[in-house]
């Protein structure tokens, strides 16, 4: 398999120091991998994320994703990396609130200056939310709005698709038909950087999941090889007490 | 109360830059009403106190030099005068100073005081011997004429010289730069200078109380039929004089209360779109206040004290500055009325005006802070702000559909989102683009009437003769020019017409003057003797109408007028009368031209022609180039209304930055997620500038008409004021590419100032912001 994201020995440290951080993380991520990054709050799983987008710097080391070195772009280039190349989806959606749901949809392709709507009308099909196309986002459940930012999120074929929490604002039953349909989207293909702090979601979705805590990796599973278990990665994260 | 003032310090230094904002905007306003309301409360104050203390007189009259002395001292009592001073013996002189030539009334006068029209000696003294002669200050300061100065006087065939020996101030005349001039000699020495077409006496008339309009006509009427016909000759009353003295400060508060009212106007809808603006985006907080137990009041107060606080401060500085900056207008008043200048204003109006502004500032923030007020708790703190919906839905569809960039689209959509915020917006755009088009236009439109005046651009040289000079020498050599192309000869005589108080000036031309540009406003300009051309106040006052025929009065002997059109002329506040010369072939003695327009052919140099004119006669003539250039008082009023578009145009960018300050923090989440999906640093400048150039361009379209209409509210009442009506032309002083430029300037302008804000959207740091979320 073609390796897609590189971190080497990345540190990231916030106003000097005094708030969260990564401290000398080296990751390889691979094409076509559904991987979770799960670790409680504050322990830099989303910088690690954010760094992968392009929307922060490393204060050390380096990003590389698609071969491209995220830390030698840019404002204007980084811009135009997520453009071309991630689609995110945030815990809280995120819509544009005086764009209707197609709309929003179709946001990063006009960026792109493309026009895309038999495609975007398409992707909320496939997502089950044609109907809601133009309503506007008030007018939406939550899972019907974070299907909506998935659809903008695929609407221009990213090479990578990012998820911070995208269950985390939602019901337990819309949660699941989120991580269904990003199970879906791995299974045509589609990378995929989950983030969370849910165990069971990770392990039941992911092929691979790296726990995080206190800005270092602490453990890396793939679940698909025989010697580590679902149970095992939960037992690392230290929720079987809580079961 | 503690815990309100800490909150809203804290806010207000949060807020730095929108505190800005407010205090600038205030402060301007309040600077520019103060100003116009110290004018309109001190300006009648200092030519009142000026009349009373130099005994002005209320009614001038000028008789005939035939008429019998002892029939004029009889007059007083004739008309009711309680007091009065002449007669005077007077003559018109013209005499040479320098290269120039002047004329002036010269009065025989044995003092200057007496029980009207005290002179003020404001330099030198008063005549002792016939050859010293005393000029108005206005004159001297004018021409640059000192004390000590000799004159050669050009009108009699001795040309005797004369030293000026003093400078007075009189109340009952005009400034030099808007009316013709008298100078005092002693009675002995009058004589020597006259000659019998040139002289006239002078009476003063002072009343019991100060004679309204009809009033004083009524004594004119009556000196008219107590007197042998021709008797009077001229007449000026203190009504006219003090428009003169006034006018100039008159238009300048018009335009100062017009424009004060637009910034104050433009300041209540900066405050109200930021208050808005500020509890839309502080939604959280306000439960948070209300949480921890801020009253509903209270937190109505937090939100006005912000603006109040500013604004304070600005009235602190505004007020006074304002009151400053009348006084260089008021002090120009006192000198040119002799009087000791001292600060005039007054500490009631100014108070009044300073709580006054406060608090229309107060109820702008007041008004919309009483939202937050009015919050229930539990729906604020649940919500990070007020939900937008489909605001500008229709106009980002259009221009998707134009196929606008979508950055182009989305700042498109955002200008009107909020809708009230929009309005407010375009309300302080719309009042800064009409003030620039008045600003561009009024001046263009004081130009034309001032190029009507002066006859720029019709004729090159002006050339005054003295009375010893004939006329048909005068012709004789001008015509002997070879790059004389025209001559228009101009002589004058009174004209008594009935209906109006004082005798009429006439303009008499003997030649093609349909040529020397005057404006026609109304009807046409004469084509044969008989036939009348008059300014507005003259056919109002006269209660004429175009085509009436009316019977005036030149020297005792009647004319048959007819009025054919109306001028524009500011000579005695629009009374006036245009005729060919013709027109008073029978009225004795034959009046004859005196002043002459020259014309000279394309490419001739004027300044070698007035050289050789001018020497070939230097006592008896009086050649000079013709005089263009504006007077002071239009002057001043084009750079006060340059001041206040500045201003004006300066709150309406502020508006505009505002809003978008505002639309930028607001949407700060909105912005950090396009950047996360990809938009570029560039794209959300041109989002945001978008946002500021539909505002901008929606603001100033709607702003033409209305700042076109307010040009032409200025121009009828400027010209109300001087006695006339608009002339067409000076209505239509815009060529249709600047009826577009102007309000896509202010596109650019706004464009411009949305780079601040643009410049932070770009800079948003997507993971702080989301993840403050």
């Amino acid at each position: 398999m073609t390796e897609l994201i590189r971190l080497t020995d990345v540190t990231k440290v916030y106003q000097g120091g005094i708030t969260g951080a990564l401290n000398g993380v080296s990751l390889a991520v691979e094409k076509g991998e559904f991987t979770a990054i799960m670790g409680p709050s504050g322990s830099g799983k989303s910088t690690m994320l954010n760094l992968v987008a392009g929307l922060d710097r490393p204060t050390s080391g380096t990003v590389v994703v698609g071969g491209t070195d995220l830390g030698k772009l840019g404002e204007a280039g980084s811009a135009r990396f997520r453009r071309d190349h991630i689609g995110f989806v945030f815990q809280f959606f995120y819509l544009l609130p005086n764009l209707t749901a197609l709309e929003n949809v179709l946001i990063p392709a006009q960026l792109k200056g493309g026009a895309a709507t038999g495609r975007g009308r398409e992707l909320l099909e496939q997502l089950g939310i044609k109907d809601v196309a133009d309503r506007y986002p008030a007018r939406l459940s939550g899972g019907q709005q974070q299907r909506v930012a998935i659809a903008r999120a695929l609407i221009n074929n990213p090479t990578l698709l990012l998820a911070d929490e995208p269950t985390g604002a939602l019901d337990t039953q819309s949660g699941e038909q989120v991580m269904e349909l990003l199970g879906g989207l791995h299974g045509g293909g589609q990378t995929i950087l989950l983030v969370t702090h849910d165990a069971k979601l990770a392990t039941r979705h992911a092929a691979r999941v790296i726990s995080v805590m206190d800005g270092k990796i602490v453990d890396d599973a793939r679940l698909e090889s025989p010697e580590r278990a679902p149970s095992e990665v939960i037992r690392v994260r230290g929720e079987e007490a809580t079961r | 109360m503690r815990a309100v003032i800490v909150k809203s310090l804290a806010d207000l230094r949060r807020r730095r830059l929108q505190a800005g904002v407010i205090f600038v905007t205030v402060l301007f306003a309040m600077a520019a009403g103060t100003t116009a309301l110290t004018l309109t409360s001190q300006t009648r104050d200092p030519y009142q106190i000026a009349f009373d203390k130099q005994k002005g007189a209320h009614l001038q009259v000028a008789f005939n030099a035939a008429t019998d002395q002892k029939l004029l001292g009889n007059t007083p009592a004739l008309i009711g005068a309680s007091s009065f001073g002449g007669p005077y013996p007077a003559s018109n002189i013209q005499f040479r100073f320098g290269d120039r030539k002047y004329f002036v009334d010269a009065v025989g006068r044995d003092n200057a005081g007496g029980a009207v029209e005290v002179l003020s000696i404001t330099s030198g003294r008063w005549p002792l011997s016939n050859d010293e002669i005393v000029l108005t200050r206005s004159f001297s300061e004018l021409n640059k004429i000192s004390v000590g100065d000799r004159l050669k006087v050009t009108s009699v065939a001795q040309t005797p010289s004369l030293t000026v020996v003093g400078e007075a101030v009189d109340i009952d005349e005009g400034s030099a730069d808007l009316s013709s001039q008298r100078a005092w000699m002693l009675p002995a020495a009058l004589p020597a200078l006259s000659t019998p077409d040139s002289s006239f006496y002078l009476m003063d008339y002072r009343f019991p109380s100060d004679p309204t309009s009809a009033q004083l006509q009524a004594s004119i009427d009556r000196l008219k039929s107590g007197l042998p016909p021709g008797s009077v000759t001229g007449s000026l009353n203190y009504l006219l004089i003090r428009s003169i003295f006034n006018i100039t400060n008159q238009i300048l508060t018009g335009v100062l209360v017009a424009f004060s009212v637009f910034a104050l106007a433009a300041t209540v809808a900066i405050v109200a779109t930021l208050v808005t603006g500020i509890v839309i985006s502080a939604y959280r907080e306000i439960g948070i206040m209300r949480a921890v137990g801020f009253t509903p009041f209270q937190v109505v107060e937090v939100f006005a004290l912000q603006i109040v606080i500013p604004a304070l401060a600005a009235c602190l500085i505004g007020v006074p500055a304002g009151t400053l900056a009348s006084q260089p207008l008021l002090a120009n008043s006192s000198h040119a009325l002799g009087l000791a200048y001292t600060p005039t204003f007054s500490i009631g109006l100014d108070l009044l005006f300073f709580f006054g502004g406060l608090l229309v500032v107060a109820v702008a923030a007041i008004v919309p802070a009483l939202r937050a007020g009015l919050l229930k708790p539990i729906v604020a703190i649940t919500k990070a702000s007020v939900p937008r919906g489909a605001g500008g839905r229709l106009l980002r569809r259009a221009a998707a559909y134009v196929r606008f960039p979508r950055p182009v689209v989305l700042g498109i959509g955002d200008a009107f989102a909020r809708p009230l915020r929009a309005i407010l917006t375009l309300v302080t755009v719309l009042l800064g683009v009409a003030t620039v088009v008045v600003a561009v236009g009024l001046p263009r439109s004081f130009e034309l009437i001032n190029n009507s005046e002066t006859g720029a651009g019709n004729y090159q040289v002006v050339v005054i003769r003295s009375n010893a000079y004939p006329d048909s020498e005068v012709m004789r050599l001008l015509k002997a020019q070879p790059e004389t192309a025209r001559v228009v000869s101009i002589g004058g005589q009174n004209v008594i017409v009935p209906g109006v108080a004082d005798p009429v000036n006439t303009h008499l031309f003997r030649g093609d003057s349909s040529r020397l540009g005057y404006m026609v406003v109304a009807g046409r300009w004469y084509t044969a003797p008989g036939e009348v051309v008059a300014p507005a106040a003259l056919i109002r006052d006269a209660h004429l109408k175009i085509g009436d025929s009316f019977t005036g009065t030149a020297n005792g002997q009647p004319l048959q007028l007819r009025l054919v059109g109306e001028t524009y002329d500011i000579n005695n506040l629009g009374h006036s009368l245009f005729m060919d010369i013709a027109t008073m072939a029978s009225v004795k003695p034959a009046v004859e031209p005196f002043l002459y327009d020259i014309t000279l052919r394309p490419s001739s140099d004027v300044s070698s022609y007035v050289r050789r004119v001018a020497t070939a006669q230097p006592d008896l003539l009086d050649v000079r180039a013709s005089d263009t250039s504006l007077i002071a008082p239009v002057k001043i009023i084009d750079l006060v209304l340059l001041i206040l578009a500045g201003i004006l145009a300066f709150i309406g960018v502020g508006g505009v930055f505002n809003m978008l300050l505002l639309n930028t923090r607001e949407r700060v989440r909105d912005t950090a997620t396009l950047k996360a999906l990809g938009m570029s640093p560039r794209q959300l400048i041109v989002m945001v500038g978008a946002s500021a150039g539909l505002l901008a361009l929606v603001g100033g379209v709607v702003a033409m008409p209305l700042g076109l209409s307010l040009h032409h509210v200025l121009n009828d009442a400027i010209s109300s004021s001087a006695g006339n009506d608009t002339p067409p032309a000076a209505y239509g002083v815009f060529a249709a590419w600047e009826l577009i430029v102007i309000p896509l300037g202010g596109v650019v302008v706004a464009v411009a100032a949305a780079l601040i804000p643009g410049r932070w959207a770009a800079r948003t740091n997507v993971v702080e912001v989301l993840h403050a979320e």
